[in-house]
């Protein structure tokens, strides 16, 4: 199977400006997710408000209103960005080891290992991945943990492809064959040689990975598959509210916008570094 | 170029032999009894043990991997639990909805997408390159659920003009593609922007341009052929996450297509359902990418000698 560029790879533009933004906004989202508690005086999951009153609409003592069991959006919508931080950070976490593990020795090895390797990534290309995660998360028992380790063992192909591409061009420097001329072995050349090469390409993938897996995570959430309850998630809280949006519009709004929002800032992050990166090498 | 075709086709088998054993693998470690979710929780071990003797539950992994292979081969990816029916009818049934909905969001925002691709990358300068990244960067970034709901709330509750979901009529039709749509388009436009844009600064666009050909045929013809083989790549990757966004809008909608089926198999836990339309939405996969690949040939003869 062909291989395929990133969408908007490789086009010139202000770099420093899309990463300073993007920054920002993942910083915003990180604070909000570890200053949570002192940000709002609710706790996400107590009922604050007596709940046959209705959902009460955003403003006083309620920045984004309560939802339909009277809990406070705010305080769910701020401590749900931990969850998704926490989702997403993992995920990526387990994408980056499986693809930088497999690029590497796919691309250093080469021949039947590579062969196979690369067949494997077109075999998880393959699959419909929703549909798998939709598969997984039913079958293993619900936890914080399984969610963010499922998505991460479906989504490393992306970090294998690019990761093997590197290495093919790095090992036929002159640095490489001269450290493998000098006797160096294998793990030393790939490990002090190729490794830090692959590095920097690696940090683009894993801002891009980050908004991958919070995106994957929101749609398991909506399904009513992802971390289990009374955790709060933004993708749940979208599912929860979808059948009042007529009376309560801002329970499906609020959470929606801070899922976009969290990876309009990740994906700010990656294509700002992209040329940074590119520039040096 | 048969050398070429073969080489492809004995990738793709080798594939799907590969989701075969995956998916069968993967049904078998459900904890779940089949037994017990079609006989119910009550039943006596007599039934259950009687139906796990019927389905072959008894039998070695190995033996029962050989049987669901030969079914396959014969076109039986076996009976839905829950209610009975062949799978594989099950399937039929639901893939005009799908594809109806799949067909037209991907035309929609492909075709929109090369238009205002070609548009931007025929006027390209700093600020429009910077525009068409933010746009379709944020584009992007907006989960396909919670834009089918807040169109929903817009024209379905707001100005009363569509219906909330449901299926069977063109006006059904029209927020359900259009959520699926809008992603396919920023995805296209951009790459289309830039892949054409890169095209229009080599020298034989400039020559063209230099012999007076007309803008159209400049964008249309001379540059968008060379930018193809990307974009069809693009477009049979794309396939894959087509799968992705259909189960999402078709939830978002209470769409009666291949997706819902799936999500709802799922939580029933039929798990021949559940492999059915894993192993279907995997075979169209692999069959779109064979196309491309094969088109390629026809696209570009040089790949051919590759």
């Amino acid at each position: 199977m062909a291989e395929a560029t990133p969408p908007g790879l490789g086009a010139a533009r202000p770099s420093r400006r899309l990463l300073a933004t993007g920054l920002a906004l993942v910083g915003i989202l990180v604070v909000v997710a570890g200053a949570a508690r002192w940000l709002t005086r609710y706790d996400p999951d107590a009922i604050v408000v007596a709940s046959y009153r209705g959902p009460v609409a955003p403003g006083g003592d309620h920045l984004l209103g309560t939802d339909t069991l009277g809990r406070d959006v705010w305080a769910r919508l701020a401590y749900g960005a931990q969850t998704s931080l926490f989702v997403g950070s993992l995920a990526m976490g387990v994408s980056l080891a499986i693809g930088l593990t497999t690029g590497l020795a796919a691309g250093y090895f080469g021949g039947v290992t590579d062969g196979a390797l690369m067949w494997v990534v077109d075999l998880v290309l393959t699959m419909p991945s929703l549909l798998l995660l939709i598969v997984l998360a039913t079958v293993l028992p619900p936890s914080i943990l399984t969610i963010p380790l499922v998505i991460g063992a479906i989504g490393w192909t992306t970090f294998a492809r690019t990761v093997r591409g590197e290495v093919l061009t790095l090992r036929e420097r002159d640095y490489v064959t001269a450290a493998r001329a000098l006797g160096a072995s294998h793990g030393r050349i790939i490990f002090r040689h190729l490794l830090p090469g692959v590095l920097p390409g690696v940090l683009v993938l894993a801002a891009l990975g980050m908004s991958g897996a919070i995106v994957v995570d929101a749609g398991l959430s909506y399904l009513g598959l992802g971390v289990p309850l009374p955790t709060p998630s933004w993708g749940r809280m979208v599912s929860d509210a979808q059948t009042y949006i007529a009376v309560a519009p801002w329970l499906v709004v609020a959470p929606g916008a801070a899922i976009a929002v969290a990876v309009v800032g990740f994906n700010l992050v990656g294509y700002g570094l992209i040329d940074l990166v590119g520039r040096q090498t | 170029m048969i050398g070429y075709v073969l080489r492809r086709i004995l990738r793709a088998s080798t594939t799907l032999l590969g989701t075969t054993l995956i998916i069968f693998v993967l049904v078998r470690v459900v904890p779940a009894d089949p037994a017990v979710s079609i006989a119910g929780p009550k039943a006596d071990p007599e039934t259950l043990a009687a139906i796990r003797k019927d389905l072959g539950l008894d039998d070695p992994l190995a033996v029962q991997y050989g049987r669901y292979l030969w079914g396959l081969a014969h076109a039986d990816l076996g009976r839905s639990y829950m209610t009975g029916r062949r799978v594989a009818d099950v399937i039929a049934e639901r893939v005009p909805a799908t594809a109806l909905l799949a067909g037209t969001s991907l035309a929609l925002g492909f075709f929109v997408g090369l238009v205002v691709g070609i548009g931007t990358a025929a006027r390209r300068g700093s600020a429009i390159d910077l525009a068409v990244l933010l746009g379709t960067l944020v584009g992007l970034s907006i989960p396909t659920f919670w834009l089918g709901h807040l169109l929903v709330y817009a024209f379905g509750y707001r100005l009363h003009l569509l219906p909330l979901g449901g299926f069977g009529t063109l006006r059904h039709l029209i927020l359900p593609a259009a959520t699926l749509g809008t992603l396919h388009f920023f995805f296209y436009a951009r790459f289309v922007h830039t892949t054409v844009g890169g095209t229009l600064a080599s020298d034989y666009i400039r020559t063209a341009r230099a012999k007076g050909s007309s803008p159209l045929r400049l964008y249309f013809v001379h540059a968008l052929r060379n930018a193809l083989i990307p974009i069809v790549t693009l477009l049979g990757l794309d396939i894959a996450a087509l799968m992705s966004g259909v189960v999402l809008t078709e939830t978002v909608f209470n769409w009666p297509g291949l997706g819902r089926l799936a999500v709802q198999a799922v939580f029933n836990l039929d798990i021949p359902l559940v492999a059915g339309t894993v192993l279907f939405s995997a075979v169209l996969v692999l069959a779109a990418n064979l196309t491309v690949d094969l088109l390629y040939g026809v696209i570009d003869p040089r790949v051919q000698r590759g």
